[in-house]
């Protein structure tokens, strides 16, 4: 699956511009913690989380993850996009909570 | 290859450059050669650290050095001090304050992880400052084939 293909899914809207949207989505990581992001999440992973700072950009590039994924429909200011934007890793929001979100991205992905 | 060597200074508090001795290390590591599985244990190292200094302490300062052999990273800052080493290493330990809380982090876990990647670790503390060694061993293993 591409970044692309999350967002033929009504319930995803891109807030970073188009730079990385053909990255593959090697797997999903849902957490909230970023030591537990840090330690634990694949390179090419997907993070789905409401934490909305930019330490989250910071660890998605460190792990060069494909694509963040704000749930709960949480806030996302502008520094966070631009620093998407800058980094190429795009970033999704959605309504849905994390747990209805894993069960779409699941389903899209078969 | 050529020894590396570069020191960074980390602000107290300063959440949004939090990371960059860790992302300027990375590049370094990648740039030598070394396997994804290694640079990422040792970013995984560097950046908890980092963030340790930057949200627990008044400031510091960070020394990377790399050669043939090790990566070796000191993590010095100028206090208040870790009161208890032992707690301090308890996974799920942790004293964070609510603004760190807030952005991610204090959940207890970053020197657990940091002793779990590293080879060799060493903490030291009183209250003038803590100071933090890793070291990591490259072999031959460690570089992309
Ligand atoms: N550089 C430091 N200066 C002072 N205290 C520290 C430092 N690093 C770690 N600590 C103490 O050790 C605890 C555990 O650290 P850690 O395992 O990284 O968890 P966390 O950072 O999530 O609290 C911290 O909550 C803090 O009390
Ligand atoms: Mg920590």
């Amino acid at each position: 699956m591409r970044v692309n293909n999350i967002l033929t899914n009504i319930n995803f809207e891109l807030l970073s511009n188009e730079s990385g949207l053909n990255h593959e989505v090697k797997s999903f990581f849902a957490s909230d913690l970023l030591s537990h992001v840090m330690g634990n999440a694949a390179e090419g992973s997907t993070l789905i989380t409401v934490l909305n700072n930019i330490n989250v950009l910071g660890v998605a590039s460190l792990l060069d993850m494909s694509c963040v994924i704000f749930s709960h429909g949480v806030k996302v200011n502008d520094e966070i996009i631009s620093k998407s934007n800058e980094l190429g890793i795009p970033i999704l929001r959605t309504k849905l909570n994390t747990v209805s979100t894993i069960l779409i991205l699941d389903k899209i992905g078969s | 290859m050529e020894n590396y060597c570069k020191e960074f200074k980390i602000q107290k508090n300063d959440i949004g450059n939090a990371g960059t001795v860790a992302s300027l290390t990375k590049r370094e590591l990648k740039r030598r050669g070394l396997t994804k599985d290694f640079v990422k244990t040792v970013t995984i190292g560097i950046y908890e650290a980092e963030i340790n200094v930057v949200i627990h302490s008044y400031g510091g300062t960070c020394v990377v050095s790399i050669d043939d052999e090790f990566v070796n990273v000191t993590f010095k800052d100028n206090g208040p001090g870790i009161e208890c080493i032992d707690s301090a290493l308890t996974p799920g330990f942790s004293t964070a304050s609510h603004y760190a809380i807030e952005n991610g982090f204090g959940a207890g876990m970053g020197l657990p992880n940091i002793k779990s990647v590293s080879d060799e670790m060493e903490l030291t503390s009183s209250k003038e400052g803590t100071t933090l060694h890793m070291k990591f061993n490259i072999s031959g293993d460690s570089y992309e084939s």
